[in-house]
């Protein structure tokens, strides 16, 4: 099955439980609007675009975002996040071509 | 459709389209997006007809003019304790002359800490950029900024 790279990034890099961080979800994805002609067919490039993102901590979902193909190319979404403790972040996502995947990144709070 | 939507929506594809691909010329059926909508429509079906208020609470971060359209940043933060009787349950980003308004919609949880969103956007001409923010009190806050988009031309 063909993975799409995918990758999960916590700022700052050292954080403590309670403090409140950046995660950013970043993936390599054309989100082709469907308005585009191929040069050489003149056809219509078929829409193609990341719709859904959803942010889990430890198997539960703290955030959702409904995505449109006016997000850019190889799109990057940031949430802030309340750290509750050491754990497990994992976010999904799912375009409008019924592609899914997932990655995930652990937690590790100093203090 | 009324007239005036009609023509506007034609005319953003256009536009869209050109921006993101500069080098396509345009032809006289000019390509629509399978998910046209314009901003009166999409505020509707966020606010279920609601009253919208400007707030100072809500804060965007875009730049006045974006060097290629095809990437312009945007970062919305709104003032809120996020406590679970008291958050920002959502937050709507509107690119109000693309052909499809809509770009992301934030669905937070007291769980987020901050009431914040960044991403990368397209917009297919100078417009304004309108983030409508919801509260779990059923408020709808906005904010708005006009980005100018230099189209064509290289460099």
């Amino acid at each position: 099955m063909e993975s799409r790279k995918s990758l999960i990034k916590i700022k700052p890099k050292k954080y403590k439980t309670g403090e409140v961080v950046k995660v950013s979800f970043m993936i390599m994805h054309p989100m082709e609007t469907g308005m585009r002609k191929d040069k050489k067919s003149g056809k219509i490039i078929p829409a193609d675009y990341v719709n859904e993102v959803k942010f889990f901590f430890d198997g539960k979902p703290f955030t959702t975002l409904k995505v449109w193909e006016s997000v850019s190319t190889n799109p990057v979404f940031t949430v802030g996040f309340k750290v509750p403790g050491k754990g497990a972040l994992k976010v999904t996502y799912k375009t409008n071509t019924g592609e899914t995947g997932e990655t995930t990144k652990k937690v590790k709070p100093k203090g | 459709m009324k007239r005036r939507t009609f023509l506007q929506t034609v005319g953003l594809a256009a536009a869209a389209g050109a921006v993101v691909t500069p080098s396509i010329a345009f032809a006289a059926d000019k390509p629509k997006g399978p998910n046209e909508m314009g901003i009166d429509a999409a505020l509707k079906a966020v606010t279920g007809g609601q009253k919208i208020t400007p707030s100072e609470k809500v804060h965007l971060k875009a730049p006045e003019i974006a060097e290629n359209g095809a990437v312009v940043p945007v970062t919305v933060e709104v003032d809120s304790p996020m406590t679970p009787d008291d958050y920002v349950k959502a937050i709507h980003v509107f690119a109000t002359k693309n052909s499809n308004v809509r770009t992301a919609d934030v669905m937070l949880t007291p769980a987020n800490g901050i009431a914040m969103f960044a991403t990368r956007i397209k917009l297919g001409s100078t417009q304004e950029v309108l983030v409508v923010a919801e509260t779990s009190k059923g408020e709808f806050l906005s904010a708005s900024q006009s980005i100018k988009v230099t189209i064509g031309g290289c460099g």
